[in-house]
C-alpha cells in the first residue's frame, strides 16, 4: 500500500505536465480565435519563432527567463504587423483568413530554413530534478505548470478587469455595436491579435528546451494546439482552454503511456472527433449554457 | 430531360461560348499530340503536372462548389498510394494486382472519408473546424507512416519503410499491357479529361445545384427539404476519391511514396493550386494546378530554395488581392472584353 501515493502522484504530475502542454500550445490560438474569430494556422510558426528568439538570445548570454519574456514582445510586435498588413482584410472571412493564414506559415518556415540553416543548438532545460517514490519529477514541468497557473489568472485579469479587456469582449459580442459606442474596434483587433501573437511565442519559447529548434518544429504543436481549440470551443476563451486541456489530458495520459506517444496523439484526434459529435461547438459553450441556466434558476 | 451535352454547358464554370469550347477542343488536341514532340522524359514531367489535376479538381469541388474546406486532402492522396502499394505489391506477378489496388485504394479513401465525414457533418460542426481537424488526421497519418520504419512494419511482403518511404510499387496494367512512359503519360491525359468533363456535368446537374445552393445558405436549402449532411458527405467522399485517384497515379508514375507526400507541405499545395486558380471554377483550378506545378518543379529543379516560400507568398497575394483566383478573374476581364454575348441558356 505504500507505492500507492507515489504512483498516484506521478499520474497526477503526468496529467498537469500533459494539460500544461496542451494549454501552452493552444492560448495564443484560442485567443486571437475567441475573441476575432481567426483560425491563425501560422500559429505553430509563431511558436517557433518565439523559440528561436529565445534561443537566439540565451545563447548571446542572458539568462533564459529574460529570453523567454523578450519573445513574448518580439513574436507581439510581429503579430501587430502581421495583423495591420494582411489579417485585417479578413474579418468576417473564416475560410479566407485560414488560407492566408497558412500561406504565412509557408513563407515564415520556409524562410527561417533559409535564413538560419536546419538546425539550431538546443537549449538545456532548466532546473533539475527529483524523486519521490520511485518516481523522478522534473522541477521545470512542475514551474511550466505553475506558469500556466498564472497565466490562467493573468488573462483573467486582463479580460475582466481592464479597460482593454472591457472593450475586447464588447467588440467580441457585437463589433458594430461597439464601434458605435466609441470602442476603436480597429486598434483592440490589433492589440489581441498581437497579444495572441505574443502568447504564441511566449509558449515557444517556453517550450523550447524541451524541442528541437528547427525550422518547422512548430508543426509539432499544430496537431495538440488545434484539438484543444477544437474541444473548447470559442464562446468562453479561458475557460475552454483550461477545460480542454484538462480534459484531452486525462484522454491522452494514461492512453499514452500504456500504449506509447503515437497512440496517445491518435487518442487525442479520436477524442475530439466524439467530443464535437456530443457538443459541436466545445466544452465552453456548455459551460456557459450550464452557468446560464444555473444563474437564471438564481433568479427565480 | 436535358442531355448531358447541355448540361456540360451549363453555367455552374468559367467557358461557355463556341470560341471558349474551340479552344479547348485545341488544348485537348495539344496535349495529346505534345508525347509526339517531346522526349519521354519531358512527356513524364507533363505526366506528373497531369497526375495532380483529380486532387486539385478534389479541392475546387468540396471548397469552390461546396463550401467545405480541407486542409487534409492529401492524406486520401496517400492513402490510396500506400493501399495501391501494399496490395498490388503483394500481389506482384498477378497481372490483376494493380487493378486490385486501385479498387482496394479508392474503396479505402471512401471508408476513411465517410467515417471522418460522418462525425464532422452529422455534427454540424462550425466551418472552421472541419479544416482544422482534416489537418490534424493528415498529421497524425504523416506520424505514423514515419515510424514505420524496420521489418516488423510490413504488410504481406511489402514494407511500409518509414521516412524512406515505400519503394518499388508496380506500374498500372490492364491486362498484360503496362502503363509507363508515353502510355502512362496518356493514361492521366485520359483520367484528367474525364475527370473534367465529369465533374463539369456533375456541377451543372440537380444534385450540383443543391451542392451549390447549400455553399450559398445551409440553412434556406434544408429548410427546402434537402438532407444537407448527406449531400456535403457524399461530396466529401468523392472528393476524397478523387484525391486518391492522384495518390494511385502518382505512385504508378514514381513507383515509391514517401510520408511526407502526406505532409504540411503537400498539404498546402491543393489549396494553393485552388485558390491561385480560383475555387469557383473547375477549368481554373485545372490550368492553376498545371501552371503551379510546372512553376513548382521548375524553381526547384534549378535547385531554388525559395521554391516554397514563393508558393506561400503567391497564396497570401492572391487571397488578398485575388479573392477569388487569378485565372478567374483573368477569365472575366477577358470575358467582359469579348463582344460577343453566351448562347441562351437551356
Amino acid at each position: 500500500m505504500t507505492e500507492t501515493l507515489p504512483l498516484a502522484l506521478s499520474l497526477l504530475y503526468q496529467l498537469g505536465a500533459t494539460a500544461a502542454f496542451l494549454f501552452l500550445a493552444a492560448v495564443g490560438l484560442i485567443i486571437i480565435l475567441g475573441m476575432m474569430n481567426i483560425i491563425n494556422l501560422a500559429h505553430g510558426e509563431l511558436m517557433m519563432m518565439g523559440a528561436y528568439v529565445a534561443t537566439i538570445t540565451h545563447h548571446a548570454g542572458l539568462p533564459f527567463p529574460v529570453s523567454v519574456v523578450l519573445s513574448f514582445f518580439f513574436v507581439a510586435a510581429f503579430g501587430a504587423v502581421l495583423e495591420l498588413l494582411i489579417v485585417r482584410r479578413f474579418y468576417g472571412q473564416e475560410l479566407g483568413a485560414l488560407v492566408v493564414t497558412w500561406g504565412i506559415s509557408l513563407v515564415l518556415g520556409q524562410g527561417t530554413l533559409l535564413f538560419f540553416g536546419p538546425f539550431m543548438p538546443s537549449i538545456k532545460i532548466p532546473g533539475g530534478s527529483f524523486s519521490y517514490g520511485v518516481f523522478s519529477y522534473s522541477e521545470y514541468s512542475l514551474i511550466l505548470m505553475l506558469v500556466c497557473f498564472l497565466l490562467v489568472v493573468g488573462l483573467w485579469i486582463i479580460y475582466s478587469r481592464t479597460t482593454y479587456g472591457l472593450q475586447a469582449r464588447a467588440t467580441m459580442q457585437n463589433a458594430e455595436m461597439a464601434k458605435s459606442l466609441g470602442v476603436p474596434t480597429g486598434r483592440v483587433y490589433t492589440l489581441t491579435f498581437s497579444f495572441g501573437a505574443g502568447l504564441a511565442g511566449l509558449s515557444g519559447a517556453l517550450l523550447a528546451p524541451t524541442a528541437t529548434i528547427a525550422p518547422f518544429m512548430g508543426q509539432q504543436f499544430v496537431a495538440p494546439a488545434f484539438i484543444t481549440v477544437v474541444v473548447g470551443g470559442a464562446t468562453s476563451v479561458i475557460g475552454g482552454a483550461v477545460g480542454s486541456s484538462v480534459l484531452l489530458a486525462a484522454v491522452k495520459t494514461p492512453i499514452g503511456m500504456a500504449l506509447g506517444a503515437f497512440s496517445g496523439s491518435v487518442a487525442l484526434l479520436v477524442a475530439a472527433l466524439i467530443i464535437i459529435r456530443i457538443m459541436p461547438n466545445g466544452i465552453s459553450a456548455q459551460l456557459q449554457n450550464y452557468l446560464d441556466r444555473r444563474s437564471q434558476g438564481r433568479q427565480r | 430531360m436535358r442531355s448531358a451535352l447541355q448540361l456540360l454547358a451549363g453555367d455552374a464554370d468559367i467557358g461557355r461560348t463556341r470560341l471558349f469550347w474551340i479552344g479547348l477542343a485545341i488544348a485537348i488536341v495539344l496535349f495529346f499530340l505534345y508525347p509526339t514532340q517531346a522526349s519521354a522524359f519531358r512527356a513524364s514531367n507533363v505526366a506528373f503536372y497531369l497526375l495532380n489535376v483529380p486532387l486539385g479538381l478534389g479541392m475546387a469541388l468540396l471548397w469552390g462548389y461546396c463550401g467545405v474546406l480541407s486542409f487534409g486532402h492529401v492524406a486520401y492522396f496517400g492513402i490510396a498510394g500506400y493501399l495501391y502499394g501494399i496490395i498490388a505489391g503483394n500481389m506482384s506477378g498477378n497481372s490483376l494486382g494493380p487493378i486490385a489496388g486501385v479498387l482496394g485504394g479508392l474503396a479505402g479513401c471512401a471508408l476513411v472519408a465517410a467515417i471522418f465525414g460522418y462525425f464532422v457533418f452529422y455534427a454540424r460542426v462550425q466551418k472552421w473546424i472541419i479544416p482544422i481537424l482534416t489537418l490534424v488526421l493528415t498529421l497524425l497519418l504523416e506520424t505514423f507512416l514515419g515510424q514505420t520504419a524496420g521489418y516488423q512494419w510490413r504488410v504481406g511482403s511489402v514494407l511500409l519503410g518509414g521516412y524512406n518511404g515505400m519503394t518499388g510499387i508496380p506500374w498500372f496494367q490492364l491486362g498484360g499491357f503496362v502503363f509507363e512512359g508515353y502510355s502512362f503519360y496518356y493514361l492521366c491525359l485520359v483520367l484528367v479529361v474525364g475527370c473534367y468533363f465529369g465533374l463539369r456535368i456533375l456541377v451543372n446537374s440537380r444534385f450540383g445545384q443543391v451542392t451549390i445552393a447549400i455553399r450559398e445558405d445551409e440553412l434556406r436549402t434544408e429548410l427546402l427539404g434537402y438532407d444537407i449532411r448527406a449531400r456535403q458527405l457524399a461530396i466529401f467522399v468523392l472528393s476524397a476519391m478523387l484525391a486518391g485517384l492522384s495518390g494511385l497515379l502518382y505512385v504508378q508514375w514514381g513507383n515509391y511514396i514517401t510520408p511526407s507526400q502526406v505532409g504540411l507541405l503537400q498539404a498546402a499545395l491543393p489549396v494553393v493550386w485552388t485558390a491561385v486558380g480560383g475555387r469557383t471554377s473547375l477549368l481554373a483550378v485545372v490550368i492553376s494546378t498545371l501552371i503551379l506545378n510546372w512553376l513548382t518543379y521548375t524553381l526547384s529543379s534549378q535547385g531554388n530554395q525559395y521554391a516554397m516560400v514563393i508558393i506561400g507568398a503567391l497564396l497570401v497575394v492572391t487571397m488578398m488581392f485575388f479573392p477569388r483566383g487569378i485565372v478567374v478573374m483573368l477569365a472575366e476581364a477577358i470575358g467582359r472584353r469579348m463582344p460577343q454575348r453566351a448562347p441562351a441558356k437551356s
